[in-house]
């Protein structure tokens, strides 16, 4: 199974595991193949709050004994707490046409890794008792499922992630205005897309997000010939939202491309540094796990 | 630079490729959906002029490299400065026809022509290959002794040679070697002449050789020649007569031989005809001079001339035509032309009966049949055909007959040939033969009477008898051949040796027969007769010595460079090549060079698109 020792499913191929079940088998397999891996409980070092009194029996630690009460009624009890959450996050999804290609049918589209990424980060969130919402959009917003702890939010998210998207442009600044929102106390928002929008637009976007407390992580997912440009022949190169044409002599054209393709990664981490948000590159043909640790890292570090 | 290969250099059509790639590169109809377009875009705005720089950078190296390897596939080769003169094929021609053995100043022009030869020997190397060409067309080759020794030896010819194939062949030789040093050699051509302008008349053309041109300086000498000279008719019977003309500025004395005896003497002014008649006891083919005083070219100062010496034959006359034929035979009689006797007759066909024999259709056309009868008896491969009607003029064709101009004729019989006769035709009527000639016969188509044709009462008529009887029908059918010292003549038929002056006999076998180099007269032998003459007589245009200028002897020669330096500098244009040295080599390192720096430009694309 994936979840063993020799098969986490974190660290398998995605293609290769998004293969085997629909997004939300996958996901769980991701999440419990990643929780699996941690040396130390995911709930460590978090917040946590009063439930309930018991009594105290030999061995808890003193620390939890409830001294006031002790002092009233002369009985002992102890403060049962209960994890709580503290962190309200809004996956904010990027469905546009661009983000439905592959450069190898072999691999998974950009959108199909991000919605397995989201699903997987949303489990992974809920399960630490973060209320997680879900924010699709492309050129308009396709879906908004409000930050929910409870049960049953998990699988309206994995449903909501079936609605219908791929539209003609990216509209990632009025998606992010809309997070912001739906979150109306300081939260994490995700932001997973594959970045082919207007930079300026975002980075005010997530400029007035930080401004309002929230901490904005931001995934660019990249297919693998995004970055590369494989193809072997000279092409007519067609932009599928806008259908915009280049003509390019791939192998003269190539290094120039790799060159320009590092240096908008590098302008967009400099511009996202700059507002205080997080950013990093996620490959379609990375395990899921790889991502998903970048994330938690990221949540980890929030309060 | 020239290449040995040219047609290679077709293949230089290939730089389209490169050119059509470079052009077409940007009309390819894959179309591939990619989202990062906009990043392609950026990336070909931002380094647009880096990529059309190393675009047009391998596609000018390309387009080299094609050019490099098609001029390699040529085999280019070039001169280079330094190293002597370049390895040359030299012929030189010598003009040592009859004009060059004039005396002008003292001694003869060939001296002065074989000086100029020894100053090109002497400016050859070693690896220079040498031919001398005389004006007969007469080739030598070997190195710088053989060829000084060959010159030494070169003696004027007793005629004009040929000097337009002489130069051919010069051209020719120095075209000549192995291909693979072929190429070495620098083609040059050194024409030596007096530049006589009888001798230049027509332009000649030697192609992609080089031409240095030299020309006797000076001016000729006044020269007298004997222009012409013949005896008149070929055969006396014994009488005849020697007709000459003469060339020079004024009077000229003159002498007349026939075997070495005197026939006359006297004084002839310029390009006065004279004529001398006699009636010499010689019998059978003898030989004659025409002479002159000795002057600055001796060559042209005696012209030589045959004849055939015999008896007046006696004339036999039927009496069927005795009317017109009869009479006119005593008027030959009465100037001894011919006497009574046997030895030819005059009659119709159908009642001859010997040859030699003058026949004529008989005067009734039912007789054909008889006289065909009597033809095939006697020989002759002629029948009498059908009578074709209408009247028409006729027309002498053969040598030494006199032409029958006026006479008509207007009842003839149509000539058919038996058994493959050879046409010698006498004389035609329209389009047809009329009066057809052969061994000891002439038949003519026609009786001989006034209704039929006009001949018996023409005054043409004893004249054409004369020379019938005399010329055609008299002693052996003999021929007299002229040509120049030299020349390739056919061999007549049947003559099966060749007596050259002195006495000496030379068989022949050929079809052609190359006459003696110098004149005089050889006679045809057949069975060990004489049959015939060779008269061997300088062309009379080559006594006048005029010459051309430089510039039109230049223009009389068509070559990739003619040059005509005087005499002061006229060494200095011999051998003027530079060294030409093969550039294969240095081309292919260049191909190399610029197929290294293409893979290199094209690798360093590759290596970062990787």
């Amino acid at each position: 199974m994936p979840t063993t020792a020799h098969a986490r499913a974190d660290l398998l191929d995605p293609a290769m595991l998004a293969a085997l079940g629909r997004i939300e088998l996958i996901a769980r397999w991701v999440v419990d193949g990643f929780i699996s891996g941690l040396h130390r409980s995911p709930r460590k070092g978090f917040s946590v709050e009063f439930a309930e009194h018991r009594p105290y029996q030999p061995g808890d630690d003193l620390r939890y004994v409830d001294w006031r009460i002790a002092a009233r009624i002369d009985r002992w009890v102890v403060k049962q707490y209960e994890e709580e959450t503290n962190l309200r996050a809004t996956l904010v999804l990027d469905v546009s046409a661009s983000m439905a290609w592959s450069g190898d049918p072999a691999r998974l589209t950009k959108l199909a890794y991000a919605e397995r990424l989201v699903a997987a980060v949303a489990l992974l969130l809920l399960r630490q008792r973060d209320s997680v919402g879900l924010v699709r959009f492309d050129d308009r917003l396709r879906t908004v499922v409000p930050p929910r702890m409870r049960s049953g939010q998990w699988r309206r998210i994995v449903a909501a992630l079936d609605d219908p998207g791929a539209g003609k442009a990216s509209y990632a600044a009025g998606a992010l205005e809309r997070a912001a929102r739906v979150v109306p106390r300081r939260g994490m928002i995700l932001l997973v897309s594959d970045l082919l929008v207007e930079g300026d637009e975002v980075v005010r976007s997530v400029r007035s997000l930080r401004a309002a407390g929230h901490h904005v992580t931001v995934l660019h997912v990249m297919d693998p010939a995004e970055r590369e440009l494989p193809f072997a022949s000279d092409a007519i190169f067609v932009d599928p939202e806008s259908g915009s044409e280049v003509t390019a002599t791939v192998a003269d054209v190539r290094p120039a491309y790799r060159a320009t393709v590092q240096a908008a990664i590098m302008e967009w981490r400099a511009a996202l540094a700059a507002v205080g948000a997080s950013y990093e590159v996620v490959m379609t043909n990375e395990p899921f796990g790889i991502p998903l640790r970048r994330a938690f890292a990221i949540r980890q570090r929030l309060p | 630079m020239e290449f040995l290969a040219p047609a290679w250099l077709a293949a230089a059509a290939a730089i389209a490729v490169p050119l059509l790639l470079h052009l077409m590169r940007r009309r390819i109809g894959t179309r591939i959906d990619f989202p990062a377009v906009r990043y392609l875009a950026r990336a070909e705005r931002e380094h647009s002029r880096k990529l059309r720089m190393r675009n047009l950078l391998l596609m000018l190296l390309r387009v080299a490299a094609v050019l490099v390897l098609t001029a390699a596939a040529a085999r280019p080769i070039a001169r280079l400065a330094g190293g002597g003169h370049a390895p040359t094929s030299l012929a030189i021609v010598l003009d040592n026809s009859l004009s060059s053995s004039a005396i002008q100043n003292g001694r003869p022009v060939l001296d002065e022509l074989r000086a100029r030869a020894r100053e090109v020997v002497a400016r050859a190397s070693g690896e220079d290959r040498l031919f001398l060409v005389t004006a007969d067309a007469v080739s030598r080759g070997g190195g710088r002794g053989a060829m000084l020794d060959a010159i030494d030896h070169v003696e004027p010819l007793a005629g004009a040679g040929d000097l337009e194939r002489a130069v051919a062949r010069a051209a020719a030789l120095v075209r000549q070697g192995p291909a693979s040093a072929r190429w070495m050699h620098v083609r040059e051509i050194v024409i030596i002449t007096d530049a006589q302008a009888s001798t230049w008349r027509r332009p000649v053309s030697l192609g992609d050789v080089r031409v240095i041109l030299h020309r006797a300086p000076g001016t000729p000498p006044e020269n007298r020649a004997v222009s012409h000279a013949e005896a008149r008719p070929i055969r006396w019977t014994p009488r005849g007569s020697v007709v000459a003309r003469f060339r020079g500025p004024d009077t000229a004395t003159y002498r007349f031989t026939l075997e070495g005896r005197t026939l006359a003497r006297g004084t002839a002014a310029r390009d006065e005809e004279v004529i001398v008649r006699v009636s010499p006891p010689e019998q059978g083919w003898t030989a004659g001079t025409v002479e002159l005083e000795p002057d600055e070219m001796r060559g042209d100062d005696v012209r030589h001339f045959a004849a055939w010496i015999g008896p007046a034959p006696g004339i036999a006359v039927h009496r069927e035509i005795a009317t017109f034929a009869q009479s006119a035979v005593d008027a030959l009689r009465q100037t001894e032309r011919v006497v009574a006797g046997s030895d030819v007759s005059i009659a119709p066909a159908d009642v001859a009966v010997r040859l030699p024999a003058l026949l004529f259709a008989p005067a009734d056309p039912v007789r054909a049949g008889a006289a065909n009868r009597v033809l095939e008896r006697l020989g002759v491969p002629w029948r009498l055909g059908a009578l074709r009607p209408g009247e028409i003029a006729a027309r002498g064709t053969a040598e030494g007959v006199r032409p029958l101009d006026g006479v008509m004729v207007a009842r003839r019989h149509a000539l058919r040939p038996v058994g493959g006769a050879t046409a010698d035709t006498i004389a035609m009527a329209g389009a047809e033969p009329w009066i057809v000639g052969g061994p000891g016969y002439v038949l003519v188509a026609s009786p001989l009477t006034p209704d039929a044709t006009s001949l018996p009462v023409r005054a043409a008529f004893i004249p054409w008898l004369t020379d019938v009887v005399t010329q055609r029908l008299v002693g052996d059918a003999g021929t007299v051949v002229h040509a120049s010292p030299g020349a390739a003549i056919a061999r007549p038929d049947g003559m099966d040796a060749l007596e050259v002056p002195g006495g000496r006999r030379v068989a022949l076998a050929a079809d052609t027969v190359i006459a003696p180099d110098r004149a005089g007269v050889a006679f045809f032998m057949r069975g060990g007769r004489r049959v015939g003459a060779l008269v061997v007589n300088p062309e009379p245009d080559e006594s006048d010595l005029a010459r051309l200028t430089p510039d039109a002897l230049v223009s009389r020669v068509r070559a990739a460079e003619v040059v005509s330096p005087d005499s002061a500098r006229w060494t200095a244009a011999l051998f003027s090549s530079s060294p030409r040295r093969s550039l294969l080599v240095p081309v292919l390192v260049l191909a190399l060079a610029v197929l290294l720096l293409e893979s290199a430009v094209a690798g360093a694309g590759q290596r970062r698109a990787a």
